[in-house]
């Protein structure tokens, strides 16, 4: 229990806002709804690994932005140190393995602990890997620590909308879109076409009935737990550096891709992106209306609420029989 | 019942907790955790005063220990995944700290800031049910989604608006004057206030578990199906006890206020959330000692990590991998501990147990009831459709009242999808439901419970946390006395009523789920496979209870069972399922004797 306190800081927000509202609101909706969509565009692929996840392994994966945000951070240490200094791709690299690594062993616990618990139950073990990871990171790299150095930066175009302002798409946008289609679409064809994805839909159906045939349930699981860990580390590799990256904050970014991955009910992966792309516009605009700027968090929470409403029209029973 | 009788049936029941050694104490949970509460705070009053342990960090531990008694009624007791309890701290901290600055009740003297805690925690619940409504239908994962995008957007909004006090840095009255300047902290009344409120929460707490609603979150944990059958609507189940864990929470707030005077956002984060869970599921918070033990450690390990000047997050580090291990066992420090200790007379109780249940004496033998000739349940044209499977097409069932019905047939008949369709869970049946000439359909199976017509199931539904007088209260919904189920539980040869049922096999659990049903007294109690589980001479024992339910008790029964002998025993009239349609139905010998019966349970070749 943290002892320090005071009062936070409050400042009057018409510092940040030179313009008049009115002004200020035309000019910056679209804009602003355009730049939110990198952060869209990030949430979606958490939202969509969450969704696969869930799917094929029964677990709503809580630490699965802690796993790439440690990973980033050995990667950016070795970068950093001075003695190393490693190249920035091998750096992506190394950040890369660590983060399978470490989903992998989680998927492991649960696998051998939990094979045939209720999802929730799995699910709640990922909240204590959270806590774990986040700690671990601020107690390994402290509280001082650089901002991730993203991958690719700059922007790749830009075009002047009606109203006589600039739009600019940003690599990193670009970049994590074409990642959330090549996992969408790589993901859809292994699970169709393989003999992989064959094994691995058996496995998310019935688990009992694919281990009495003879698949290997466990190292399955625990596959999909590595493989996610890596692409959400790659992904990391994408996000521009503006995105906080505090150990728990950005942790804590696993809020908006669950949301988008609510979207599409932890079933549609699809729609996760969809989703994804939509909070995060959704909170570019708000954040260009001053009036309800600082509480355009409640957009997403709202609107996680407003789809459970919608989803729960029909009543769900927690067993078939 | 007559009074001698019912005291000579007390009497007995009284020999036989005394055999097995289930006594009924009511305070023992209290006097422990009152016991560990009050020691605890002596000894921490103690080094309160003679180290720089402070009385600050005592009020936190109870402050904590407050947190973590209503988290454990939402994560332990109920099974649900809640990750904004310092949400609803900040919640209750917020709503005392802007009356205490409006003096909004400065009339009530000492007790004005009693009364803004608890409308601070009041405040809390409602916001608890706003925010649960929508998710608690669902799973629980969707539940945990929910919680910790609240206490994100929940803190992000305290940081942003500050409490009510920051802005004119203003300083809100302790309850009943108790002074200090707010450097100075460490002041010994406010920890015992603290304790003063922490024992009313715990006291509250360990009764509201004891009671329906306790057994109702114990029961949504283990199975919804086995809930709503029983009456009990889930979505109030859950509500209830996250509305209740919320409460909790807003007390908790207040009592950040008694000692801080001034709310601080940095309290209140979705990471202590987080970290607050977890510790919940290491220690057990349900158990009143536990969630202090849990306050304790919250407490004392960031001291110990501050004398040695380590880092902070090292305490965390612990708690993430004590709860892995917690989580991924499903067990907890509480239940280890009591399981240590009742390891020694465990097994002389499990023998006293299955001494009762080997006492199937014989019973009056009657015959099989006749009824009234009135139907009862009345069931036209039903029909249930997966997908391109038909599990039940045209079937016409009508139960006479007073009478036991037989459903047989081979598996996969329709059966058990009967009984779904007819107690509520498949509202896209087809066809039309009547029980006492009120239609069932679209009704829910809560719903259909209350109105009298209760179910078994083929699986266990009976949670082993509870004992079975607990299950039998929560069963019966006020609808029978604790003699009368005491009566029933007897007539059915089952463990008494203060035996934890985690000591009962699940063959026993079953008559256990049969007896009870038949003292909630519903009109129809429909028991889907009630013997299986029992040996042959329990059988027979057992169809010898079932023959008296109408006429003793008033129910009618319809009986699904494989055991031939069992329903030729205790049924006059038999309806045969085959293919999810009715092959036959009347009485019993035209039934059994059918020819189109015996090929369908036979075959073919065995009928050449």
């Amino acid at each position: 229990m943290r002892e320090d306190f005071g009062p936070p800081a409050h400042d009057s927000l018409s510092r940040y806002f030179p313009y008049t509202l009115q002004e200020r609101t035309e000019k910056m909706i679209i804009v602003n709804g355009f730049a939110g969509l990198t952060q869209g565009a990030f949430f979606a692929i958490i939202g969509i690994l969450l969704t696969l996840m869930s799917q094929l392994t029964r677990v709503v994966n809580f630490s699965q932005l802690a796993v790439g945000m440690f990973g980033g951070f050995v990667g950016m240490t070795l970068m950093m140190n001075p003695d190393i200094q490693l190249n920035i791709w091998l750096a992506l690299v190394v950040s890369i393995v660590i983060s399978a690594a470490l989903s992998g062993i989680i998927g492991w616990i649960i696998a051998t602990w939990l094979p045939s618990a209720p999802i929730s139950n799995r699910s709640a073990v990922t909240v204590a890997a959270l806590l774990l990871i986040v700690s671990t990171a601020s107690v390994l790299f402290g509280a001082n620590h650089s901002n991730f150095t993203p991958i690719v930066s700059g922007n790749v175009t830009q075009f002047t909308i009606p109203g006589g302002q600039i739009v600019f798409v940003s690599q990193s946008l670009v970049a994590l879109l074409a990642l959330a289609f090549v996992i969408l679409i790589a993901s859809s064809i292994l699970l169709k076409r393989t003999m992989f994805g064959v094994r691995l839909r058996a496995i998310s159906d019935r688990q009992s009935a694919a281990e009495l045939i003879g698949v290997n349930v466990k190292v399955l699981n625990v596959g999909v737990w590595v493989i996610s860990g890596a692409l959400i580390s790659l992904a990391i590799g994408f996000v521009p550096a503006t995105i906080s990256n505090d150990y728990i904050s950005f942790s804590l970014l696993i809020i908006g891709g669950s949301a988008a991955a609510l979207v599409g009910a932890f079933k549609n992966p699809w729609l996760a992106l969809v989703g994804g792309l939509l909070i995060g516009a959704l909170q570019g605009v708000c954040s260009a209306i001053p009036q309800i700027a600082p509480y355009r968090d409640w957009v997403v929470f709202i609107l996680i609420l407003v789809f459970l409403l919608w989803n729960q029209r029909k009543e769900v029973w927690d067993v078939a029989r | 019942m007559s009074l001698a009788k019912q005291s000579a049936n007390e009497g007995s029941a009284k020999q036989v907790f005394a055999k097995q050694g289930f006594v009924h104490r009511p305070w023992a949970p209290l006097v422990l955790g009152a016991g560990i509460i009050v020691g605890g705070t002596i000894i921490g009053l103690i080094l309160g005063s003679v180290t720089d342990f402070g009385f600050t960090r005592m009020s936190l531990i109870l402050i904590t220990t407050v947190l973590l008694l209503g988290l454990g009624v939402v994560t332990g007791t109920a099974g649900m995944i809640a990750l904004c309890q310092l949400s609803f701290a900040a919640a209750g901290a917020y709503i005392v700290e802007w009356m205490s600055l409006h003096h909004v009740a400065s009339f009530l003297g000492g007790f004005a800031f009693v009364f803004y805690m608890i409308c601070g925690a009041a405040f809390a619940m409602i916001m608890g049910i706003i925010v649960g409504l929508p998710a608690l239908r669902l799973r629980g994962v969707n539940l945990a989604v929910v919680t910790l995008s609240l206490s994100f957007v929940f803190d992000v909004t305290i940081v942003t608006l500050g409490f009510p006090g920051t802005k004119t840095n203003e300083f809100i009255d302790r309850p009943f004057g108790i002074g200090g300047s707010p450097e100075d902290k460490d002041t010994v009344w406010v920890a015992l206030f603290a304790l003063i409120v922490t024992a009313i929460i715990a006291i509250a707490v360990v009764y509201l578990q004891r009671s329906r609603w306790g057994s109702a979150w114990k029961m949504v944990a283990f199975s919804e199906r086995g809930t709503a059958s029983s009456g009990t609507n889930v979505r109030f189940a859950k509500l209830t006890a996250f509305a209740v864990s919320a409460g909790a929470g807003g007390i908790a707030g207040g009592l950040f206020e008694a000692l801080y005077r001034q709310g601080n956002p940095t309290l209140f984060g979705p990471y202590s959330s987080l970290v607050l869970y977890v510790l919940s599921a290491i220690v057990g918070s349900y158990l009143v000692d536990m969630a202090f033990f849990g306050g304790v450690l919250s407490v004392v390990i960031p001291f110990i990590l501050t004398r040695l000047s380590w880092p902070m997050f090292i305490g965390d580090m612990l708690f993430g991998v004590l709860g892995i291990q917690a989580l991924t066992t499903g067990s907890n420090l509480g239940e280890d501990i009591r399981r240590g200790i009742r390891r020694r007379s465990r097994e002389a109780k499990l023998a006293a147990v299955s001494e009762v249940l080997h006492d199937t004496g014989a019973v009056a033998s009657v015959p099989i009831p006749k009824g009234t000739g009135r139907p009862l349940l009345v069931v036209k044209d039903l029909g249930v459709q997966f997908g391109a499977v038909k599990a039940n097409s045209n079937v016409d069932i009508v139960v006479t009242e007073g009478t036991i019905l037989g459903l047989i047939g081979p598996n996969g008949a329709g059966k058990s999808t009967f009984i779904d369709a007819v107690s509520g869970f498949l509202p896209h049946h087809t066809g039309v439901v009547e029980l006492d000439g009120v239609a069932l359909d679209n009704k829910t199976p809560s719903n259909i419970a209350r109105l009298g017509l209760r179910r078994t199931y083929q699986q266990d539904r009976v949670p082993s946390t509870v004992t079975v007088g607990a299950y039998a209260k929560f069963v019966t919904r006020g609808k029978a006395t604790r003699a009368e189920i005491d009566e029933v539980l007897d007539f059915f040869g089952c463990p008494t009523y203060y035996t934890p049922l985690s000591l009962v096999d699940v063959g026993t659990r079953r008559l256990i789920e049969v007896a009870t049903g038949v003292a909630a007294k519903p009109k129809l109690l429909m028991l889907d496979e009630p013997a299986a589980g029992l040996d042959h001479e329990q059988h027979i024992a057992f169809g010898e209870r079932l023959r008296q339910v109408p006429t003793k008790y008033g129910v009618t029964l319809l009986l699904i069972e494989h055991d031939l002998d069992l329903v030729r025993s205790v049924c006059s009239e038999i309806t045969v399922l085959n293919f999810g349609e009715v092959l036959a139905s009347g009485a019993q010998d035209a039934v059994l004797n059918n020819p189109e019966v015996l090929k369908a349970y036979m075959g073919e070749t065995e009928m050449l």
